[in-house]
Protein backbone atom coordinates (compact mmCIF):
# COMPACT_ATOMS: atom_id res chain seq x y z
CA UNK A 1 0.00 0.00 0.00
CA UNK A 2 1.63 3.18 -1.13
CA UNK A 3 1.57 6.31 -3.22
CA UNK A 4 3.36 5.42 -6.45
CA UNK A 5 4.30 8.09 -8.99
CA UNK A 6 5.89 7.02 -12.29
CA UNK A 7 7.38 9.29 -14.95
CA UNK A 8 4.91 12.04 -14.10
CA UNK A 9 5.03 14.94 -16.52
CA UNK A 10 2.84 18.04 -16.23
CA UNK A 11 2.63 21.58 -17.42
CA UNK A 12 0.73 24.73 -16.71
CA UNK A 13 -2.32 24.60 -18.98
CA UNK A 14 -1.26 25.93 -22.37
CA UNK A 15 2.07 26.86 -20.82
CA UNK A 16 5.50 25.61 -19.92
CA UNK A 17 6.40 22.07 -18.89
CA UNK A 18 7.10 21.96 -15.15
CA UNK A 19 7.32 18.31 -14.17
CA UNK A 20 9.57 16.33 -16.51
CA UNK A 21 9.32 12.74 -15.38
CA UNK A 22 8.94 12.37 -11.62
CA UNK A 23 9.11 8.89 -10.13
CA UNK A 24 8.87 8.08 -6.45
CA UNK A 25 7.10 5.70 -4.10
CA UNK A 26 5.97 6.54 -0.58
CA UNK A 27 4.94 3.41 1.32
CA UNK A 28 2.47 3.59 4.20
CA UNK A 29 4.00 4.60 7.49
CA UNK A 30 6.84 6.61 5.90
CA UNK A 31 7.67 10.30 5.78
CA UNK A 32 9.36 11.55 2.62
CA UNK A 33 10.75 15.05 2.36
CA UNK A 34 10.89 16.89 -0.96
CA UNK A 35 13.35 19.76 -1.14
CA UNK A 36 14.53 21.91 -3.99
CA UNK A 37 15.22 25.48 -5.05
CA UNK A 38 12.47 27.92 -5.98
CA UNK A 39 10.78 27.04 -9.26
CA UNK A 40 11.89 23.42 -9.25
CA UNK A 41 8.30 22.11 -9.34
CA UNK A 42 7.62 21.17 -5.70
CA UNK A 43 4.29 22.97 -5.37
CA UNK A 44 3.32 21.92 -8.89
CA UNK A 45 3.85 18.29 -7.90
CA UNK A 46 1.54 18.68 -4.90
CA UNK A 47 -1.15 20.43 -6.92
CA UNK A 48 -0.98 17.99 -9.82
CA UNK A 49 -1.44 15.08 -7.41
CA UNK A 50 -4.53 16.82 -5.98
CA UNK A 51 -5.95 17.63 -9.43
CA UNK A 52 -5.61 21.40 -9.59
CA UNK A 53 -7.32 22.62 -12.78
CA UNK A 54 -4.47 24.98 -13.71
CA UNK A 55 -2.23 22.03 -14.55
CA UNK A 56 -2.34 19.41 -17.23
CA UNK A 57 -0.76 15.98 -16.90
CA UNK A 58 1.10 15.20 -20.10
CA UNK A 59 2.49 11.82 -19.17
CA UNK A 60 3.08 9.20 -16.50
CA UNK A 61 0.92 7.72 -13.76
CA UNK A 62 0.09 8.18 -10.08
CA UNK A 63 -1.56 5.51 -7.99
CA UNK A 64 -2.96 5.68 -4.48
CA UNK A 65 -3.17 2.21 -2.95
CA UNK A 66 -3.45 0.77 -6.45
CA UNK A 67 -6.17 3.21 -7.60
CA UNK A 68 -5.53 5.47 -10.58
CA UNK A 69 -5.29 8.85 -8.87
CA UNK A 70 -5.17 10.89 -12.07
CA UNK A 71 -8.53 9.65 -13.31
CA UNK A 72 -10.30 10.80 -10.13
CA UNK A 73 -11.94 14.18 -9.61
CA UNK A 74 -10.44 16.52 -7.01
CA UNK A 75 -12.99 15.64 -4.33
CA UNK A 76 -12.71 11.91 -5.05
CA UNK A 77 -8.95 12.09 -4.46
CA UNK A 78 -9.56 13.63 -1.08
CA UNK A 79 -12.13 11.04 -0.10
CA UNK A 80 -9.72 8.34 -1.29
CA UNK A 81 -7.36 9.54 1.44
CA UNK A 82 -5.19 12.29 -0.08
CA UNK A 83 -4.73 15.59 1.74
CA UNK A 84 -2.86 18.76 0.80
CA UNK A 85 -1.86 21.35 3.37
CA UNK A 86 -1.56 24.40 1.14
CA UNK A 87 1.40 26.74 0.87
CA UNK A 88 -1.13 29.58 0.74
CA UNK A 89 -4.44 28.45 2.28
CA UNK A 90 -7.38 30.18 0.62
CA UNK A 91 -9.90 32.44 2.37
CA UNK A 92 -13.52 31.38 1.92
CA UNK A 93 -15.72 34.27 3.12
CA UNK A 94 -19.04 33.46 4.75
CA UNK A 95 -18.36 29.73 5.26
CA UNK A 96 -17.57 28.96 8.88
CA UNK A 97 -14.78 26.59 9.80
CA UNK A 98 -17.28 24.34 11.58
CA UNK A 99 -19.66 24.11 8.61
CA UNK A 100 -16.77 23.57 6.23
CA UNK A 101 -15.35 20.68 8.26
CA UNK A 102 -18.77 19.14 8.84
CA UNK A 103 -19.43 19.18 5.09
CA UNK A 104 -16.05 17.54 4.46
CA UNK A 105 -16.71 14.83 7.08
CA UNK A 106 -20.28 14.34 5.89
CA UNK A 107 -18.99 13.70 2.37
CA UNK A 108 -17.03 10.73 3.73
CA UNK A 109 -20.05 9.02 5.29
CA UNK A 110 -22.23 6.44 3.54
CA UNK A 111 -25.54 7.75 2.21
CA UNK A 112 -28.16 8.05 4.92
CA UNK A 113 -25.67 8.66 7.72
CA UNK A 114 -25.08 12.10 9.21
CA UNK A 115 -22.30 13.58 11.29
CA UNK A 116 -23.06 13.46 15.02
CA UNK A 117 -23.02 17.15 15.92
CA UNK A 118 -22.15 16.69 19.59
CA UNK A 119 -19.28 14.30 18.90
CA UNK A 120 -18.09 16.53 16.04
CA UNK A 121 -17.82 19.67 18.17
CA UNK A 122 -16.19 17.77 21.01
CA UNK A 123 -13.52 16.42 18.67
CA UNK A 124 -13.11 19.76 16.93
CA UNK A 125 -12.52 21.61 20.20
CA UNK A 126 -10.04 18.94 21.35
CA UNK A 127 -8.02 19.20 18.13
CA UNK A 128 -8.06 23.00 18.28
CA UNK A 129 -6.76 22.86 21.81
CA UNK A 130 -4.02 20.52 20.66
CA UNK A 131 -2.95 23.12 18.08
CA UNK A 132 -3.29 26.05 20.48
CA UNK A 133 -6.23 27.52 18.54
CA UNK A 134 -8.93 29.60 20.21
CA UNK A 135 -12.42 28.02 20.19
CA UNK A 136 -13.80 31.15 18.53
CA UNK A 137 -12.22 29.99 15.26
CA UNK A 138 -15.03 27.44 14.83
CA UNK A 139 -17.46 30.28 14.01
CA UNK A 140 -15.01 32.30 11.92
CA UNK A 141 -15.14 32.11 8.13
CA UNK A 142 -12.50 29.75 6.73
CA UNK A 143 -9.14 31.55 6.89
CA UNK A 144 -10.77 34.97 6.46
CA UNK A 145 -8.72 37.59 8.25
CA UNK A 146 -6.42 34.90 9.68
CA UNK A 147 -2.72 35.63 10.00
CA UNK A 148 -0.35 33.53 7.90
CA UNK A 149 0.39 31.32 10.90
CA UNK A 150 -3.29 30.90 11.77
CA UNK A 151 -4.03 29.78 8.23
CA UNK A 152 -1.34 27.13 8.40
CA UNK A 153 -2.65 25.90 11.74
CA UNK A 154 -6.14 25.79 10.30
CA UNK A 155 -4.94 23.55 7.47
CA UNK A 156 -3.32 21.23 9.98
CA UNK A 157 -6.56 21.26 12.00
CA UNK A 158 -8.36 20.06 8.89
CA UNK A 159 -5.79 17.30 8.49
CA UNK A 160 -6.27 16.21 12.09
CA UNK A 161 -10.05 16.13 11.63
CA UNK A 162 -10.08 14.37 8.24
CA UNK A 163 -7.41 11.78 9.14
CA UNK A 164 -6.07 11.22 5.61
CA UNK A 165 -3.92 8.23 4.59
CA UNK A 166 -1.55 10.40 2.56
CA UNK A 167 -0.78 13.96 3.51
CA UNK A 168 1.23 16.42 1.46
CA UNK A 169 2.50 19.41 3.45
CA UNK A 170 3.50 22.17 1.02
CA UNK A 171 5.87 24.54 2.82
CA UNK A 172 3.78 24.37 5.96
CA UNK A 173 6.67 25.97 7.84
CA UNK A 174 6.61 29.21 5.87
CA UNK A 175 5.01 31.99 7.88
CA UNK A 176 5.20 30.12 11.18
CA UNK A 177 7.08 31.46 14.17
CA UNK A 178 9.23 29.14 16.26
CA UNK A 179 6.48 28.27 18.74
CA UNK A 180 3.85 27.71 16.05
CA UNK A 181 6.30 25.55 14.09
CA UNK A 182 6.77 23.32 17.13
CA UNK A 183 3.03 23.06 17.81
CA UNK A 184 2.20 22.27 14.18
CA UNK A 185 5.04 19.74 13.97
CA UNK A 186 3.83 18.07 17.17
CA UNK A 187 0.39 17.81 15.57
CA UNK A 188 1.87 16.14 12.48
CA UNK A 189 4.07 13.82 14.51
CA UNK A 190 1.05 12.76 16.59
CA UNK A 191 -0.52 11.57 13.35
CA UNK A 192 2.42 9.48 12.24
CA UNK A 193 1.22 5.90 12.05
CA UNK A 194 1.93 2.68 10.14
CA UNK A 195 -1.19 3.27 8.04
CA UNK A 196 -0.37 6.85 7.04
CA UNK A 197 2.37 8.53 5.04
CA UNK A 198 3.54 12.09 4.48
CA UNK A 199 5.22 14.07 1.75
CA UNK A 200 6.81 17.09 3.41
CA UNK A 201 7.79 19.85 1.00
CA UNK A 202 10.13 22.43 2.44
CA UNK A 203 13.12 24.65 1.83
CA UNK A 204 14.46 24.44 5.35
CA UNK A 205 16.03 21.97 7.70
CA UNK A 206 14.26 23.44 10.72
CA UNK A 207 10.92 21.74 9.84
CA UNK A 208 12.68 18.42 9.21
CA UNK A 209 14.36 18.68 12.59
CA UNK A 210 10.87 18.40 14.06
CA UNK A 211 9.30 16.08 11.48
CA UNK A 212 12.13 13.68 10.85
CA UNK A 213 11.87 12.19 7.32
CA UNK A 214 12.71 8.61 6.41
CA UNK A 215 13.70 9.55 2.86
CA UNK A 216 14.72 12.86 1.29
CA UNK A 217 14.24 13.73 -2.40
CA UNK A 218 15.70 16.74 -4.12
CA UNK A 219 13.71 18.20 -7.00
CA UNK A 220 15.51 20.28 -9.57
CA UNK A 221 14.19 21.57 -12.88
CA UNK A 222 11.21 19.25 -12.78
CA UNK A 223 13.12 16.08 -12.00
CA UNK A 224 14.17 14.24 -8.86
CA UNK A 225 17.94 14.47 -9.03
CA UNK A 226 18.91 13.10 -5.62
CA UNK A 227 17.34 10.67 -3.16
CA UNK A 228 18.90 9.87 0.18
CA UNK A 229 18.69 10.19 3.92
CA UNK A 230 18.96 13.09 6.33
CA UNK A 231 22.52 13.74 5.17
CA UNK A 232 21.04 15.38 2.07
CA UNK A 233 19.22 17.85 4.31
CA UNK A 234 22.46 18.62 6.13
CA UNK A 235 24.29 19.17 2.85
CA UNK A 236 21.63 21.52 1.50
CA UNK A 237 21.69 23.43 4.76
CA UNK A 238 25.46 23.89 4.47
CA UNK A 239 25.94 24.31 0.72
CA UNK A 240 22.61 25.44 -0.64
CA UNK A 241 21.43 23.91 -3.91
CA UNK A 242 24.50 24.82 -5.95
CA UNK A 243 25.88 21.29 -5.83
CA UNK A 244 22.95 20.20 -8.00
CA UNK A 245 24.44 22.09 -10.92
CA UNK A 246 27.54 19.89 -10.94
CA UNK B 1 -56.82 56.19 -0.07
CA UNK B 2 -55.90 58.36 -2.98
CA UNK B 3 -52.74 58.77 -4.92
CA UNK B 4 -51.08 62.12 -4.79
CA UNK B 5 -51.08 62.69 -8.50
CA UNK B 6 -54.07 64.11 -10.38
CA UNK B 7 -52.73 63.31 -13.81
CA UNK B 8 -51.01 59.98 -14.35
CA UNK B 9 -47.43 60.33 -15.59
CA UNK B 10 -46.37 58.30 -18.59
CA UNK B 11 -45.47 54.68 -18.04
CA UNK B 12 -41.73 54.03 -18.22
CA UNK B 13 -40.25 52.83 -21.48
CA UNK B 14 -36.73 51.92 -22.60
CA UNK B 15 -35.86 55.54 -23.19
CA UNK B 16 -36.25 56.10 -19.46
CA UNK B 17 -32.72 55.80 -18.04
CA UNK B 18 -33.95 54.26 -14.78
CA UNK B 19 -35.66 51.46 -16.73
CA UNK B 20 -32.98 50.97 -19.38
CA UNK B 21 -32.28 47.31 -18.52
CA UNK B 22 -35.55 46.56 -16.70
CA UNK B 23 -37.67 45.36 -19.65
CA UNK B 24 -40.35 48.04 -19.07
CA UNK B 25 -42.36 47.04 -22.17
CA UNK B 26 -42.91 43.67 -20.53
CA UNK B 27 -43.05 44.28 -16.81
CA UNK B 28 -44.03 47.90 -16.22
CA UNK B 29 -46.81 47.56 -18.78
CA UNK B 30 -48.01 44.32 -17.20
CA UNK B 31 -48.06 45.82 -13.69
CA UNK B 32 -49.96 48.87 -14.92
CA UNK B 33 -52.49 46.69 -16.69
CA UNK B 34 -53.00 44.54 -13.61
CA UNK B 35 -53.43 47.55 -11.33
CA UNK B 36 -55.89 49.14 -13.71
CA UNK B 37 -57.92 46.06 -14.49
CA UNK B 38 -57.91 43.75 -11.50
CA UNK B 39 -59.48 43.91 -8.08
CA UNK B 40 -56.75 44.27 -5.49
CA UNK B 41 -56.75 41.33 -3.13
CA UNK B 42 -54.42 40.36 -0.34
CA UNK B 43 -53.82 40.63 3.37
CA UNK B 44 -51.52 42.67 5.54
CA UNK B 45 -50.93 41.66 9.15
CA UNK B 46 -48.72 42.96 11.93
CA UNK B 47 -47.33 40.94 14.83
CA UNK B 48 -45.35 42.25 17.76
CA UNK B 49 -46.46 45.90 17.74
CA UNK B 50 -49.13 47.20 20.09
CA UNK B 51 -50.32 49.96 17.79
CA UNK B 52 -50.41 49.54 14.04
CA UNK B 53 -53.20 51.63 12.53
CA UNK B 54 -54.21 51.14 8.93
CA UNK B 55 -55.15 53.81 6.42
CA UNK B 56 -52.02 55.46 5.17
CA UNK B 57 -51.66 57.19 1.80
CA UNK B 58 -48.66 56.75 -0.53
CA UNK B 59 -48.30 60.50 -0.79
CA UNK B 60 -44.75 61.76 -0.76
CA UNK B 61 -42.84 58.54 -1.46
CA UNK B 62 -39.96 59.22 -3.85
CA UNK B 63 -39.64 56.73 -6.70
CA UNK B 64 -36.72 56.20 -9.05
CA UNK B 65 -38.42 56.13 -12.43
CA UNK B 66 -41.80 54.68 -11.47
CA UNK B 67 -43.99 57.70 -10.74
CA UNK B 68 -46.64 56.36 -13.12
CA UNK B 69 -46.81 53.03 -11.34
CA UNK B 70 -46.82 54.79 -7.98
CA UNK B 71 -49.76 56.89 -9.14
CA UNK B 72 -51.65 53.72 -10.06
CA UNK B 73 -50.68 52.14 -6.76
CA UNK B 74 -53.52 53.69 -4.71
CA UNK B 75 -52.88 51.56 -1.65
CA UNK B 76 -55.56 48.95 -1.16
CA UNK B 77 -54.49 48.75 2.43
CA UNK B 78 -51.81 50.49 4.35
CA UNK B 79 -50.31 49.92 7.73
CA UNK B 80 -48.53 52.46 9.89
CA UNK B 81 -46.12 51.64 12.68
CA UNK B 82 -45.62 54.55 15.03
CA UNK B 83 -42.86 53.34 17.31
CA UNK B 84 -42.64 55.31 20.53
CA UNK B 85 -40.69 52.89 22.72
CA UNK B 86 -38.09 50.16 22.34
CA UNK B 87 -39.13 46.75 21.09
CA UNK B 88 -37.10 43.84 22.40
CA UNK B 89 -38.60 41.37 19.93
CA UNK B 90 -38.87 41.84 16.16
CA UNK B 91 -42.07 43.30 14.74
CA UNK B 92 -43.29 41.31 11.74
CA UNK B 93 -45.39 42.76 8.92
CA UNK B 94 -46.69 40.18 6.44
CA UNK B 95 -48.23 41.09 3.09
CA UNK B 96 -49.64 38.19 1.13
CA UNK B 97 -51.48 37.83 -2.16
CA UNK B 98 -52.57 35.32 -4.75
CA UNK B 99 -53.65 38.06 -7.18
CA UNK B 100 -52.70 41.71 -7.39
CA UNK B 101 -52.02 43.62 -4.22
CA UNK B 102 -50.79 47.14 -3.52
CA UNK B 103 -50.00 47.54 0.15
CA UNK B 104 -48.43 50.60 1.73
CA UNK B 105 -46.21 50.52 4.78
CA UNK B 106 -45.34 53.55 6.85
CA UNK B 107 -42.86 53.20 9.71
CA UNK B 108 -42.03 56.08 12.02
CA UNK B 109 -39.51 55.56 14.81
CA UNK B 110 -39.61 58.32 17.41
CA UNK B 111 -36.43 59.73 18.91
CA UNK B 112 -34.22 57.18 20.63
CA UNK B 113 -36.34 54.12 19.77
CA UNK B 114 -34.64 50.78 19.08
CA UNK B 115 -36.58 48.28 16.97
CA UNK B 116 -36.15 45.48 14.44
CA UNK B 117 -38.84 45.09 11.79
CA UNK B 118 -39.22 42.13 9.47
CA UNK B 119 -41.42 42.73 6.46
CA UNK B 120 -42.44 39.68 4.44
CA UNK B 121 -44.00 39.93 1.01
CA UNK B 122 -45.43 36.66 -0.20
CA UNK B 123 -46.85 36.10 -3.70
CA UNK B 124 -48.56 32.73 -3.81
CA UNK B 125 -50.69 32.68 -6.94
CA UNK B 126 -49.47 32.05 -10.48
CA UNK B 127 -48.66 35.39 -12.14
CA UNK B 128 -49.50 37.25 -8.95
CA UNK B 129 -48.05 40.69 -8.36
CA UNK B 130 -47.36 43.05 -5.49
CA UNK B 131 -46.54 46.73 -5.71
CA UNK B 132 -45.56 48.11 -2.33
CA UNK B 133 -44.90 51.71 -1.37
CA UNK B 134 -42.92 52.10 1.83
CA UNK B 135 -41.87 55.05 3.86
CA UNK B 136 -39.47 54.75 6.77
CA UNK B 137 -38.72 57.72 8.99
CA UNK B 138 -36.34 57.52 11.95
CA UNK B 139 -35.94 60.47 14.27
CA UNK B 140 -33.00 61.72 16.36
CA UNK B 141 -31.11 58.88 18.05
CA UNK B 142 -33.44 56.11 16.85
CA UNK B 143 -31.82 52.85 15.78
CA UNK B 144 -33.96 50.67 13.60
CA UNK B 145 -33.27 47.76 11.30
CA UNK B 146 -35.72 46.74 8.62
CA UNK B 147 -35.48 43.42 6.83
CA UNK B 148 -37.52 42.99 3.66
CA UNK B 149 -37.99 39.35 2.68
CA UNK B 150 -39.48 38.74 -0.75
CA UNK B 151 -40.91 35.32 -1.53
CA UNK B 152 -42.34 34.61 -4.97
CA UNK B 153 -43.89 31.61 -6.68
CA UNK B 154 -41.76 31.47 -9.82
CA UNK B 155 -44.11 33.51 -12.03
CA UNK B 156 -44.76 36.47 -9.72
CA UNK B 157 -43.71 40.10 -10.08
CA UNK B 158 -42.94 42.58 -7.35
CA UNK B 159 -42.12 46.26 -7.23
CA UNK B 160 -40.95 47.91 -4.01
CA UNK B 161 -40.65 51.65 -3.81
CA UNK B 162 -38.96 52.54 -0.56
CA UNK B 163 -38.26 55.98 0.83
CA UNK B 164 -36.06 56.18 3.93
CA UNK B 165 -35.35 59.29 5.95
CA UNK B 166 -32.87 59.07 8.82
CA UNK B 167 -32.92 62.31 10.76
CA UNK B 168 -29.96 62.03 13.13
CA UNK B 169 -30.80 58.33 13.37
CA UNK B 170 -29.33 54.97 12.39
CA UNK B 171 -31.30 52.94 9.86
CA UNK B 172 -30.21 49.55 8.59
CA UNK B 173 -32.09 48.07 5.67
CA UNK B 174 -31.71 44.59 4.18
CA UNK B 175 -33.56 43.10 1.22
CA UNK B 176 -33.60 39.49 0.03
CA UNK B 177 -35.42 38.09 -2.97
CA UNK B 178 -36.43 34.52 -3.66
CA UNK B 179 -38.26 33.04 -6.57
CA UNK B 180 -39.93 36.01 -8.27
CA UNK B 181 -39.93 36.00 -12.05
CA UNK B 182 -39.26 39.72 -11.93
CA UNK B 183 -38.54 42.04 -9.05
CA UNK B 184 -37.68 45.71 -8.96
CA UNK B 185 -36.55 47.82 -6.05
CA UNK B 186 -36.32 51.58 -5.93
CA UNK B 187 -34.74 52.66 -2.67
CA UNK B 188 -34.18 56.28 -1.79
CA UNK B 189 -32.33 56.85 1.48
CA UNK B 190 -31.76 60.33 2.81
CA UNK B 191 -29.39 61.11 5.66
CA UNK B 192 -30.37 64.29 7.47
CA UNK B 193 -29.62 66.04 10.72
CA UNK B 194 -26.89 65.23 13.16
CA UNK B 195 -24.65 62.25 12.29
CA UNK B 196 -27.32 60.17 10.59
CA UNK B 197 -26.13 56.74 9.51
CA UNK B 198 -27.84 54.64 6.83
CA UNK B 199 -26.74 51.12 5.98
CA UNK B 200 -28.27 49.47 2.92
CA UNK B 201 -27.80 45.77 2.27
CA UNK B 202 -29.13 43.26 -0.22
CA UNK B 203 -28.32 39.58 -0.80
CA UNK B 204 -29.98 37.56 -3.52
CA UNK B 205 -29.67 34.29 -5.35
CA UNK B 206 -31.22 34.30 -8.81
CA UNK B 207 -31.66 31.37 -11.16
CA UNK B 208 -33.55 30.21 -14.25
CA UNK B 209 -34.66 33.37 -16.06
CA UNK B 210 -35.38 35.47 -12.98
CA UNK B 211 -34.70 39.17 -13.10
CA UNK B 212 -33.88 41.60 -10.31
CA UNK B 213 -33.71 45.30 -11.10
CA UNK B 214 -32.33 47.39 -8.20
CA UNK B 215 -32.02 51.16 -8.07
CA UNK B 216 -30.73 53.11 -5.12
CA UNK B 217 -30.11 56.69 -4.13
CA UNK B 218 -28.08 57.68 -1.10
CA UNK B 219 -28.87 61.34 -0.52
CA UNK B 220 -26.71 63.48 1.73
CA UNK B 221 -28.29 66.85 2.34
CA UNK B 222 -26.61 67.80 5.62
CA UNK B 223 -23.00 67.70 6.71
CA UNK B 224 -21.41 64.96 8.80
CA UNK B 225 -23.70 62.05 7.92
CA UNK B 226 -22.80 58.55 6.76
CA UNK B 227 -24.23 55.95 4.43
CA UNK B 228 -23.00 52.61 3.26
CA UNK B 229 -24.37 50.21 0.69
CA UNK B 230 -23.45 46.57 0.07
CA UNK B 231 -25.52 44.70 -2.54
CA UNK B 232 -24.54 41.17 -3.57
CA UNK B 233 -26.08 38.75 -6.04
CA UNK B 234 -25.41 35.18 -7.09
CA UNK B 235 -26.70 34.58 -10.60
CA UNK B 236 -27.23 31.18 -12.19
CA UNK B 237 -29.00 29.93 -15.31
CA UNK B 238 -30.21 32.78 -17.52
CA UNK B 239 -30.84 35.14 -14.62
CA UNK B 240 -30.36 38.88 -15.05
CA UNK B 241 -29.73 41.53 -12.44
CA UNK B 242 -29.40 45.27 -12.62
CA UNK B 243 -27.81 47.51 -10.03
CA UNK B 244 -27.93 51.24 -10.59
CA UNK B 245 -26.88 53.23 -7.56
CA UNK B 246 -26.13 56.85 -6.97
CA UNK B 247 -24.58 58.69 -4.06
CA UNK B 248 -25.57 62.33 -4.09
CA UNK B 249 -23.78 64.73 -1.78
CA UNK B 250 -25.51 68.10 -1.84
CA UNK B 251 -23.67 71.45 -1.76
CA UNK B 252 -22.70 72.11 1.84
CA UNK B 253 -22.94 68.47 2.97
CA UNK B 254 -19.30 68.48 3.98
CA UNK B 255 -17.67 65.71 6.02
CA UNK B 256 -19.89 63.10 4.44
CA UNK B 257 -18.90 59.41 4.58
CA UNK B 258 -20.65 57.49 1.81
CA UNK B 259 -19.78 54.16 0.28
CA UNK B 260 -21.36 51.89 -2.27
CA UNK B 261 -20.32 48.38 -3.23
CA UNK B 262 -22.00 45.99 -5.65
CA UNK B 263 -20.56 42.46 -5.89
CA UNK B 264 -21.89 39.72 -8.12
CA UNK B 265 -21.02 36.08 -8.57
CA UNK B 266 -21.90 34.59 -11.95
CA UNK B 267 -22.36 30.82 -11.92
CA UNK B 268 -23.45 30.52 -15.53
CA UNK B 269 -22.20 31.87 -18.83
CA UNK B 270 -25.78 32.79 -19.66
CA UNK B 271 -26.33 34.96 -16.58
CA UNK B 272 -26.18 38.73 -17.08
CA UNK B 273 -25.29 41.53 -14.69
CA UNK B 274 -25.64 45.24 -15.44
CA UNK B 275 -23.94 47.28 -12.74
CA UNK B 276 -23.94 51.07 -12.78
CA UNK B 277 -22.55 52.55 -9.57
CA UNK B 278 -22.45 56.32 -9.43
CA UNK B 279 -21.29 59.32 -7.43
CA UNK B 280 -22.32 62.95 -7.57
CA UNK B 281 -20.40 65.08 -5.10
CA UNK B 282 -21.06 68.78 -4.73
CA UNK B 283 -19.39 69.32 -1.36
CA UNK B 284 -15.85 69.43 0.01
CA UNK B 285 -14.11 67.27 2.58
CA UNK B 286 -16.01 64.10 1.82
CA UNK B 287 -15.01 60.47 1.92
CA UNK B 288 -16.92 58.67 -0.81
CA UNK B 289 -16.25 55.59 -2.87
CA UNK B 290 -18.12 53.28 -5.14
CA UNK B 291 -17.19 49.97 -6.67
CA UNK B 292 -18.55 47.08 -8.58
CA UNK B 293 -17.26 43.62 -9.44
CA UNK B 294 -18.93 40.80 -11.35
CA UNK B 295 -17.05 37.56 -11.81
CA UNK B 296 -17.41 33.79 -11.84
CA UNK B 297 -16.93 31.87 -8.62
CA UNK B 298 -13.35 32.08 -7.40
CA UNK B 299 -11.67 28.94 -8.77
CA UNK B 300 -9.19 28.76 -5.88
CA UNK B 301 -11.97 28.86 -3.28
CA UNK B 302 -13.80 26.09 -5.10
CA UNK B 303 -10.62 24.01 -5.40
CA UNK B 304 -9.99 24.42 -1.67
CA UNK B 305 -13.38 22.93 -0.80
CA UNK B 306 -13.06 20.17 -3.40
CA UNK B 307 -9.61 19.30 -2.05
CA UNK B 308 -11.27 18.50 1.27
CA UNK B 309 -13.58 15.99 -0.38
CA UNK B 310 -16.71 18.14 -0.59
CA UNK B 311 -18.58 17.19 -3.81
CA UNK B 312 -18.59 19.85 -6.51
CA UNK B 313 -22.28 20.73 -6.36
CA UNK B 314 -22.20 21.15 -2.60
CA UNK B 315 -18.91 23.03 -2.71
CA UNK B 316 -20.40 25.52 -5.19
CA UNK B 317 -23.44 25.90 -2.98
CA UNK B 318 -21.29 26.56 0.10
CA UNK B 319 -19.12 29.15 -1.64
CA UNK B 320 -22.18 30.92 -3.08
CA UNK B 321 -23.98 30.87 0.28
CA UNK B 322 -20.85 32.15 1.96
CA UNK B 323 -20.65 35.00 -0.53
CA UNK B 324 -24.17 36.08 0.46
CA UNK B 325 -23.81 35.20 4.17
CA UNK B 326 -21.24 37.93 4.38
CA UNK B 327 -24.06 40.46 3.80
CA UNK B 328 -26.26 38.97 6.53
CA UNK B 329 -23.33 38.93 8.94
CA UNK B 330 -22.63 42.60 8.32
CA UNK B 331 -26.31 43.51 8.62
CA UNK B 332 -26.48 41.78 11.99
CA UNK B 333 -23.11 43.00 13.21
CA UNK B 334 -23.50 46.69 12.50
Amino acid sequence: MSLVIKDLCARVKDGADILKGISLEIPKGRVHAVMGPNGSGKSTLSKVLCGHPDYEVTGGTAELDGQDLLSMSVDERSRAGLFLAFQYPVEVPGVTNANFLRAALQARLPQGETVDAVAFYKELRAKMKQLGMDAKFTARAVNEGFSGGEKKRNDILQMLMLQPSYAILDETDSGLDVDALRIVSDGVNAMRAPFRSFMVITHYKRLLDYIRPDVVHVLYQGRIVRTGGFELVERIEQEGFDFLKD
Amino acid sequence: MHAAHHSTPQLPDRLCEDWRFGAPHKHAAALAQMMRGCTRRGTITVEGADDAPGGWSVHGVRSIGSDALLALHQAAEGVGLYLQHDYAEPITITCETDGVYTPAVYIVARAGVHAHIIERHICRGEHSAMVCARRIVAEEGAQISVELQEEGCGTSRVLNITDITARGACVRHLTTHANHEWAREETTAEALGNAADIQLFSANRLEDSQMLDQHTRQLHSNRGCASNLLYKNVLDGRATAVFAGNIYVAPGAHDTDAYQSNRNMLLSENATMHSLPGLEILADRVRCSHGSASAPMDAEQLFYLLSRGIPRHQAQLLVAEGFLNDVHTRFQAE
